[in-house]
């Protein structure tokens, strides 16, 4: 999966004010970051780590304090995100603008954690908000002109007079049309590996698909959309379509895969991409004779009949925003950096079970184990510990058994986020990781427990051959669900006792061989010292 | 760009701003020990039955303390039939103590006879899911091929993989012992229960009589 290396290009741009309580801050108001230029105020996709969908914000503050260089974004709501306080009809690619006050309205955040740009044009009708053009909406990733207030959860089309602090002027379209260079561009070298090899590679040459009145088409913009499709499209059927530069770039642990075809101003090597579609976006075909069921193109004529199209974006993502960059390229998300946003999203999304994670995760190889941890580490600790020696995002989880594993010998399994991936990490830890005086060490797969017993505990024992009458054999189903403090004058207790000696002695056993691992760690450690 | 009453202004966000940062930190803070009160009200009950559901865990800690939640231990890492385990959250300190103290002092049997089940304090290591622990540094660096101590890094791994290798063994050796004992204990049960219930028979048919007739033993309750 492309770069999740430590090299990624950056340099600042125009400088602003300093500032800062200590005087140590100095603001900016642009920079340039993976060779993609951000400015303030500029509309970009953030991820986080676990989501297949990105978060869209538009940056408010640009800073570097000391040698942590600091974004401030203030944030779009999808209408996912705020279903329940939807009222009226939602177009398909339209977002909604924080505003208000309080947690979910805007966050502070590494600038790395930037995935790239997008574009997001006013449609509001407020005076204070330059119309855009026909065409800058119809290329526009995505369109907004309604609010919604973080504090009252409340939408509204009304333009607040600020939103967090700054004038509401500078948030919605800037003055001068953006500069959206057209199909002359084309969509850059995705940088991927795919690792799956699902799609056939492009036709260089475009072909013409005779269906679509491709006269009509200026040069401009036409959006992917796809459904998610099993096979790929039969490449015979892709048409010549010049394409902005707005591709998306998938994961490829999803299933379908969809050629992309491209403009051929220009001798791209051509991706190969899979493109997600949201599940609730609709999709408007483009014509009905396109021959390929799969493949469903959208494309912006300047006639009124053009859909909006979306495109759904997945783990492994980047966009390239519509605007001047010809020499696009898409990066692969900053596994280096984590999203923080406040807004409680849990309400949407229900946490996929641990265990079902696991099994999936370990079917396709981004499973590794890994021992010799601190036990005190967490999810979080480990999670970071990742991200700041490997430069790699994962999900993670500490698995000792409290009550018969070394606790000098902390284990956790760690999902990344592909096959390649999880082997590079693997081969890093094992070829010298230590983290605070313990070499890590780590392997690929699931351990191999035995399914959760089913049956009666060890020890539990049953009478055989009893008579009983009926009644009395109910009583006895349901006995297992009771409890009891067994007293002294039943053979019970006697055979209770003798349990509570085999565990009092297996207790001491295991914390003697425990604390004489720890001493000999530290002898080790010690003697190593000389 | 900015005139002076901006900049003003935007110091007074930028300071908001660090705050924001800041505030961060304190929620940590917060978490944790939001985390730590949960540790110490919960208690982890293991020698569990597999068939103890939630339900009965909270209905048989009734007599002493309020259940609020149970969180069952998953196991992933011994490869062998282990008893069940369990995190138990309820009201207070106080009601942890009882049901520690409860399960210490008599052999409490849930779900099964006679093998009780055990009781102690959580720590927070046991919760798989423990939020981050501020000031704990995560520190790494690399040994490798070639650096000094690489000798003695792998040493050390090595050191850890037999330690581990003596874990196995003796929960091996544990759950042997505990099977052991369990079928010594059918055995001895069974063997009591064809006592009594020869015994039993014996005095309905009406047989212990001409027993006691033959062996000329006078039999108490004549």
């Amino acid at each position: 999966m492309g770069e999740s290396n430590e090299n990624i290009q950056f340099s600042w741009g125009k400088k602003r004010a300093k500032g800062g309580a200590k005087m140590d801050t100095q603001f900016y108001g642009s920079f340039t970051f993976d060779n993609v230029k951000y400015s303030l105020y500029d509309c970009v996709y953030l991820f986080k780590n676990g989501e297949s969908e990105p978060y869209i914000g538009k940056i408010v503050k640009i800073w570097q304090q000391n040698e942590a260089k600091k974004v401030k974004i203030l944030w779009f709501f999808t209408p996912d995100e705020i279903r329940n306080f939807l009222r009226g009809p939602v177009a398909e690619n339209e977002i909604f603008l924080a505003s208000g006050d309080g947690t979910g309205l805007a966050d502070i955040n590494p600038l790395e954690s930037i995935a790239g740009k997008c574009t997001v044009v006013c449609i509001s009708k407020d005076e204070r908000n330059r119309q855009p053009t026909p065409k800058e909406q119809t290329v526009a990733d995505y369109i907004f002109y309604r609010f919604f207030d973080v504090g009252n959860c409340t939408l509204s089309e009304q333009v607040p007079e600020k939103i967090a602090g700054l004038e509401v002027n500078v948030l919605l379209n800037p003055k001068d049309e953006q500069v959206i260079c057209y199909p002359d561009q084309d969509v850059q070298g995705m940088d991927q590996k795919v690792g799956a090899g699902l799609v056939a590679p492009l036709p260089q040459s475009a072909v013409k698909m005779d269906e679509i009145p491709v006269a009509p088409l200026p040069q401009s913009a036409a959006k992917m959309e796809d459904e998610i499709p099993v096979a790929a499209v039969p490449l015979s059927q892709s048409v010549a379509i010049s394409l902005p530069p707005s591709v998306k770039e998938v994961d490829k642990a999803q299933v379908a895969a969809v050629p992309l075809p491209l403009a051929v101003e220009e001798d791209v090597p051509k991706p190969t991409q899979k493109v997600f579609k949201r599940t609730e976006s609709t999709q408007k075909v483009l014509s009905d004779k396109m021959p390929s069921k799969k493949l469903k193109l959208s494309q912006d004529l300047t006639t009124k009949n053009m859909p909006s199209k979306k495109l759904k974006l997945s783990q492994d993502l980047t966009t390239q925003s519509m605007a001047p960059v010809p020499d696009v390229k898409v990066r692969s998300v900053p596994s280096a950096q984590q999203t923080t946003r406040q807004a409680d999203r849990s309400k949407w999304f229900k946490p996929q079970p641990w265990h079902g994670k696991l099994a999936q995760a370990d079917k396709e190889g981004r499973l590794v184990y890994i021992q010799n941890l601190d036990i005190r580490f967490g999810a979080s600790e480990i999670v970071e510990l990742i991200r700041e020696a490997l430069q790699l995002s994962c999900t993670a989880k500490p698995i000792n058994h409290p009550t018969y594993d070394d606790p000098n010998n902390g284990k956790a399994y760690v999902v990344f986020n592909s096959r390649n991936i999880a082997d590079e990490a693997v081969m890093k830890i094992n070829s010298g990781l230590v983290v605070g005086g313990r070499p890590l060490y780590c392997s690929k797969g699931l351990l191999k427990v035995p399914k959760p017993a089913s049956g009666a505990l060890v020890g539990h024992l049953t009478i055989s051959n009893q008579k009983m009458n009926p009644r009395q054999r109910e009583e006895q189903k349901k006995a297992v669900s009771t409890s009891h403090c067994s007293q002294p004058n039943t053979i019970e207790y006697d055979l209770a006792l003798d349990w509570m000696l085999v565990r009092e002695k297996q207790a001491m056993k295991f914390s003697i061989l425990h604390k004489r691992h720890a001493g000999e760690r530290k002898s080790f450690a010690a003697k190593m010292e000389k | 760009m900015a005139t002076s009453d901006e900049q003003a202004h935007e110091d007074r966000q930028d300071i908001k701003d660090e705050q924001l940062a800041h505030k961060d930190d304190e929620q940590a803070e917060k978490e944790y020990a939001d985390f730590e009160a949960r540790v110490r009200r919960t208690i982890y009950i293991d020698h569990l039955s597999p068939l103890v559901t939630a339900q009965v865990i909270k209905a048989s800690l009734a007599q002493c303390a309020n259940v609020v939640s149970t969180e069952f231990i998953q196991n992933y890492t011994i490869q062998y039939e282990i008893p069940a385990a369990a995190l138990v959250e309820v009201d207070n300190v106080s009601q942890a103590q009882a049901a520690v103290d409860l399960m210490n002092n008599f052999p409490f049997m849930l779900g099964g006879m006679p093998r009780p089940v055990r009781a102690v304090f959580a720590k927070p290591d046991m919760f798989p899911d423990r939020p981050r622990k501020p000031g704990l540094k995560v520190e790494f660096s690399w040994v490798k091929q070639g650096d000094p101590g690489y000798d003695g890094m792998n040493k050390l791994k090595g050191l850890a993989r037999r330690q581990e290798a003596e874990n196995m063994a003796l929960i091996k050796n544990q759950l042997e012992e505990e099977k052991e004992l369990a079928a010594q204990q059918q055995e001895t049960l069974e063997a009591s229960n064809s006592k009594y219930d020869m015994l039993e028979k014996l005095i309905t048919d009406g047989d212990i009589t001409k027993l006691a007739q033959h062996y000329k033993v006078k039999l108490g309750d004549d």
